[in-house]
């Protein structure tokens, strides 16, 4: 089964060639695979990695530090990024209902009044727009008493072409 | 004009060429023709990344290049890395596995 001896190269040996040559492939693809990354900048972990190590080792020891205040510091907690936020949200935009510059942190009760859930909102919104039928309603009680007594009668609905012509602006008009 | 007086004709060293084959290269040609070199090839790929040999070759290379830089490296350079971890570090299983097909192989592209 075993070619005794030919050429020098034993059975076993033969075998372990072939897999060798076969490995030397294979670690010549994946290091040319590697070069290419690393020509072509590729690789953006290379330097990345460098970076968030220093930042972590950073991070780590200034939480380990008992000289850094951390959530009793004045009225300022450090996150794990050494950033501080205001308490209250502090950027201006403006409101998209009214038009005025609001402070973020304050936005949601400026919406509130701005858009009627507060008593003054709700009153503006209503005298705006029923502003007619209250008016005229209001009118139109007030007249009636003195247009009874008269020979002109006047139909609660309004319809009355016999004498008087309810005009939309609440005046009546008696012939 | 002169040295085309002094080359040999051709037919000589062809017959110089065809002179016994060694043993190695009979195999290797009967592997890539018959296709089994491919095929043995992809089973070593294969179980190379499955048992993370391919990650941890990589990492060196990667670890080897942030050193020198990277405009600093030859292919070359990374092989010579490699080669010498890389072939200590085939697991024995993997190792056995191509081992004994070639083996297979051999006995029967060689029958004596």
């Amino acid at each position: 089964m075993s070619a005794p001896n030919e050429d020098n190269v034993s059975q076993p040996q033969l075998s372990l060639h072939v897999f060798y040559e076969l490995l030397d492939s294979i670690i010549i693809d994946l290091a040319s695979e590697c070069h290419r990354v690393a020509k072509l900048g590729l690789d953006r972990n290379l330097e990345e990695e460098e970076e968030e190590l220093r930042l972590s080792a950073q991070a780590r020891a200034s939480v380990a530090d008992p000289g850094n205040s951390s959530e009793t510091n004045g009225k300022y907690i450090v996150d794990i990024f050494g950033q501080t936020h205001p308490p209250v949200a502090t950027e201006i935009f403006e409101c998209m209902n009214c038009g005025r510059s609001i402070m973020a942190g304050r936005f949601a009760p400026h919406l509130e009044k701005c858009m009627g859930k507060g008593r003054k909102a709700r009153l503006k919104a209503t005298r705006s727009s029923t502003a007619q039928n209250r008016y005229t309603r209001a009118s139109s009680a007030s007249n009636s008493p003195y247009s009874n007594p008269t020979s002109t009668s006047r139909q609660p609905n309004g319809s009355s072409g016999v004498a008087g012509h309810e005009y939309s602006n609440g005046s009546l008009e008696e012939l | 004009m002169r040295h085309s007086v002094n080359r040999p004709p051709t037919p000589d060293t062809r017959d110089d060429r065809e002179k016994e084959p060694t043993l190695k290269e009979i195999i290797s040609i009967k592997l890539i023709e018959s296709g089994e070199k491919e095929r043995l090839m992809e089973l070593l790929r294969e179980r190379l990344v499955e048992s993370g040999w391919k990650d941890e070759m990589k990492a060196l290379c990667r670890e080897y290049i942030k050193k020198k830089g990277r405009n600093n490296v030859t292919i070359d350079d990374l092989v010579h890395v490699i080669t010498p971890k890389g072939r200590a570090s085939i697991p024995d299983p993997i190792k056995a596995e191509l081992l004994q097909r070639i083996r297979t192989f051999l006995v029967s592209a060689t029958p004596l």
